[in-house]
């Protein structure tokens, strides 16, 4: 088998004809959802969001080991609108031997063995932002992709040649998309990001094989919908924004996607959109072969801060009360740490993780209830940064605790459009004084840190909340500062058990798997990707 | 989903939004050095908005726009009876008129929207520019400016000062300060947070040495600092390194994670008023 994929990878390079005889790459659904020994096969490796590698090769005990076995650089891509170098912002697949990573408008695939590129895809995108690129999802034998210019472009996952292409929103709206669709049985699932036009976010299923829409679900609700109710009006329903640009995650026994929806529109002017806004800035509980909404919860109702709520949504089980229990949690970017039943949506925790004053209690249903003192205004308002961001959190069912680099420090917000029917942002934020980076190990039964790390620096926060985590069963939690150092922690206690300095901040998410027997850590930072494994 | 320094104008900051709230990327450049209509040109694109509207014709347009479609559609052309045009299909697939200029003409009836055959196609592009330019100014926060923000209480201001302020700086520090910074944003940024290259500093013993100065890099791993005589150091932080770190706007730092609305407008209008 070895040889036999070593083989065909020099073909893929040599002849297209050869790569297709091959056919070294096919993921058949049903093999997706298991815990990932042998590859990585979707954004988290599973459909739970934890983040969390059932491997033991890398231990505490072999950490002095581990050292880099190849680097991919990306070189033949210039500066691109908005980044002047290219920035590995995804989570790679590997399958069968083959490494998929991605930035904006280009997929490449990968010798996991060597590094060396066995195909690249060059999209020419017509609008759209090029701020990230999470991924590509791959079904049997075909890897999807989402181009800037909101695209699903089907490619032959063994030679990289497009077998269709479908487009599902209109960049000159300011829709685009970075996300890395989520594959379920037959379904593509496909989220959307956009914001300067007031837009409704939606989800959309696409038929793997034809490319034929099999449904949408819109963020905010249509005419006659009882959910009008917390909107002053359709036409602000409308354009409520709740964007959803980050993959969720499923339960295959409830049959349930569970989403993450993004901020509402107006960004930071609420004074046209009264009322709480659904379904922006919830976790939403979706049917995969239907897309009707099954339950909600609402993180930040009536958001006026960009609070955008992507962060994922981890599934886990834990006894509660002596009986067992469905649960998610996210640790929100609005500062809130939220663990809910998965079946009902109902709250079990909702908790500051990050200091803020902007809350004046929980709804009966748990939902932070926001102080309007503290939203925007003409002369500024003093409020928290967001707290987290689409950089992975992990979940170790080892330890019990959910991990998240966070961020704690504060804003100036002013409202920009102080009219009576604002549009767009309407206003800006402006970081004041130091922000802290922490890494929090939380106790999803009670939203209290059991450790913290506060990563020592001078500057604040870097550009993005990050870097991602993994989790291991050999109690391993891998991540980095924004010092370009990755560090090893180890996941109970939170001590540092290792570092190395890259030539970059992790910046997409790091995955590990064992190829031939070898524990192999993979991860991107900056323009390059990492491979690390034990040397002998 | 924006990055870079502190500091700057909201204006700036409308760009680096992710280092700056956590909020969205945006362009990764360095938007401190450039004049507000590079960052507006930058950002439009960086956001694909095409071309750039004439902004002249939509001086022009404006009065027309107001007397003949404001009712139905909003005097910012965000909706009224009729929709928002700001999303308009008709209006984003128009470059300078060329495909609104025939549909004005004609209307949609059908859907109540009357033609207007009797205007010029120099006043029907006019109109169709000044659409473009409220596009623009919703969708390219590289243009936003913050408003007016002295809506504080001056005497209120200076009580606060009063209370808060004394036992670091005396009236001195606060004489003319408004007349250091070009705005009245600039000014609330700066007396919150005071720029210092050198704020933090640190005291490192090792087994062997000991060294202060100012800390130009720390992480868990390494710490750099300049010395008095303006040497570097670099000390790897290992098992008997001690590092005491010094930090001179501690007491800023808690009046960022303090400080209430009213009172941050009220010491800035108390402020502005020492030119």
């Amino acid at each position: 088998m070895k040889l036999f994929a070593a083989i065909c990878a020099a073909l893929a390079v040599t002849s297209v004809v050869g790569a297709s005889l091959c056919a070294q790459v096919s993921l058949a659904p049903n093999a997706i959802g298991k815990a990932p020994i042998n590859n990585w096969p979707t954004f988290n490796g599973d459909y739970t969001g934890e983040r969390y590698s059932t491997l033991t090769q890398i231990s505490t005990d072999n950490l002095k080991q581990l050292a880099q076995q190849w680097v991919y650089r990306i070189t033949e891509v210039g500066a691109q609108r908005g980044a002047p170098v290219p920035i590995i912002k995804c989570t790679p697949l590997q399958v069968n031997g083959v490494l998929y990573i991605t930035i904006p408008d280009h997929v490449w695939a990968l010798d996991a063995r060597t590094g060396k590129e066995l195909w690249h895809y060059d999209w020419v995108d017509h609008g759209g932002h090029l701020v990230g690129q999470r991924g590509v999802g791959i079904w049997n034998s075909t890897a999807f992709f989402l181009t800037p210019d909101n695209w699903l472009v089907s490619l032959d996952a063994n030679t990289g040649k497009e077998n269709w292409r479908k487009n599902y929103a209109d960049a000159r709206k300011q829709y685009f998309s970075t996300s890395a669709p989520l594959i379920v049985k037959n379904h593509v699932i496909v989220g959307v990001g956009g914001d300067a036009m007031d837009m409704p976010g939606f989800l959309d299923s696409f038929d793997p094989v034809t490319g034929n829409l099999q449904w949408t679900w819109w963020s905010t609700p249509r005419k006659g919908d009882p959910a009008l109710k917390t909107w002053p009006n359709e036409a602000a329903s409308d354009h409520g924004g709740g964007m959803t640009w980050m993959p969720g995650t499923y339960d295959p026994e409830l049959n349930l996607l569970y989403w993450p929806t993004g901020n509402t529109n107006p960004v930071f002017a609420g004074q046209g959109r009264s009322g709480a806004n659904l379904w922006t800035e919830s976790i939403v509980a979706l049917d995969v072969d239907t897309g009707k909404l099954k339950w909600y919860f609402q993180v930040s109702p009536h958001d006026t801060h960009d609070f955008d709520n992507t962060t994922a949504p981890i599934l886990f089980d834990r006894i509660v009360n002596g009986k067992p229990q469905r649960l998610v949690a996210q640790a929100a970017r609005n500062g809130f740490f939220v663990t809910l039943d998965r079946v009902t949506g109902k709250y079990l925790v909702v908790k500051p993780y990050v200091p803020l004053d902007y809350s004046s209690g929980l709804s009966a249903q748990g939902e932070p209830i926001p102080i309007p003192d503290k939203d925007p205004s003409v002369g500024g308002s003093i409020n928290i940064v967001n707290a987290s961001n689409w950089p992975a959190p992990s979940y170790s069912p080892k330890t019990g605790l959910a991990y998240v680099n966070s961020v704690e420090g504060k804003a100036i917000y002013y409202l920009t459009d102080d009219s009576d029917n604002p549009s767009g942002y309407g206003g800006t934020g402006a970081g004041i004084g130091r922000e802290v980076r922490v890494l929090q190990a939380i106790d999803p039964l009670t939203g209290i840190a059991v450790w913290k790390h506060a990563y020592p620096n001078l500057s604040n926060a870097p550009t993005t909340v990050g870097p991602s985590i993994l989790t291991t069963a050999s109690n391993l939690l891998i991540s980095g500062d924004d010092q370009k150092n990755l560090i090893i922690f180890s996941a109970d206690k939170g001590e540092i058990l290792w570092h190395h300095e890259l030539n970059a901040n992790e910046s997409g998410g790091i995955i590990t798997y064992l190829l031939d027997g070898k524990p192999y850590v993979v991860f991107g930072a900056g323009d390059s990707l990492y491979a690390w494994s034990l040397n002998k | 989903m924006c990055a870079a320094l502190l500091a700057g104008s909201a204006a700036v900051n409308a760009f680096t939004q992710e280092r700056q709230t956590g909020g969205h990327e945006g362009v990764q450049q360095d938007y401190q050095k450039m004049t507000p209509e590079q960052r507006s040109a930058a950002t439009r694109e960086f956001l694909g908005l095409g071309l750039m509207p004439d902004t002249a014709a939509a001086a022009r347009g404006a009065p027309l726009f107001a007397q003949n479609c404001a009712v139905c559609h909003g005097k910012a052309a965000r909706g009224a009876m009729g929709p928002s045009l700001i999303t308009s299909d008709r209006v984003l697939t128009d470059e300078h008129g060329e495909r609104l200029v025939p549909f004005l003409q004609k209307g949609s009836p059908g859907k109540g929207m009357p033609g207007f055959a009797t205007m010029s196609d120099q006043q029907l592009t006019d109109i169709a520019e000044f659409l473009h330019l409220q596009v623009e100014n919703v969708a390219n926060r590289g243009t936003y400016k913050v408003l007016n923000i002295l809506v504080g209480n001056a005497p209120k201001g200076k009580a606060y000062v009063l209370a808060h302020c004394m036992s670091c700086h005396t009236t001195e520090t606060f004489a003319h300060i408004a007349s250091k910074f070009r705005s009245p944003e600039q000014l609330q940024r700066n007396w919150i947070w005071p720029m210092h290259d050198g704020s933090i500093t640190a005291d490192v013993k090792t087994s062997k040495e000991r060294f202060s100065g100012r800390v130009t890099e720390i992480s868990d791993f390494r710490i750099t600092l300049v010395d008095k005589s303006g040497k570097t150091r670099t000390i790897d932080r290992g098992p008997g390194v001690d590092v005491q770190i010094n930090d001179r706007l501690a007491a800023h730092q808690e009046i960022v994670m303090t400080l209430a609305n009213d009172d941050m407008h009220n010491v800035t209008a108390y402020f502005e008023t020492l030119k």
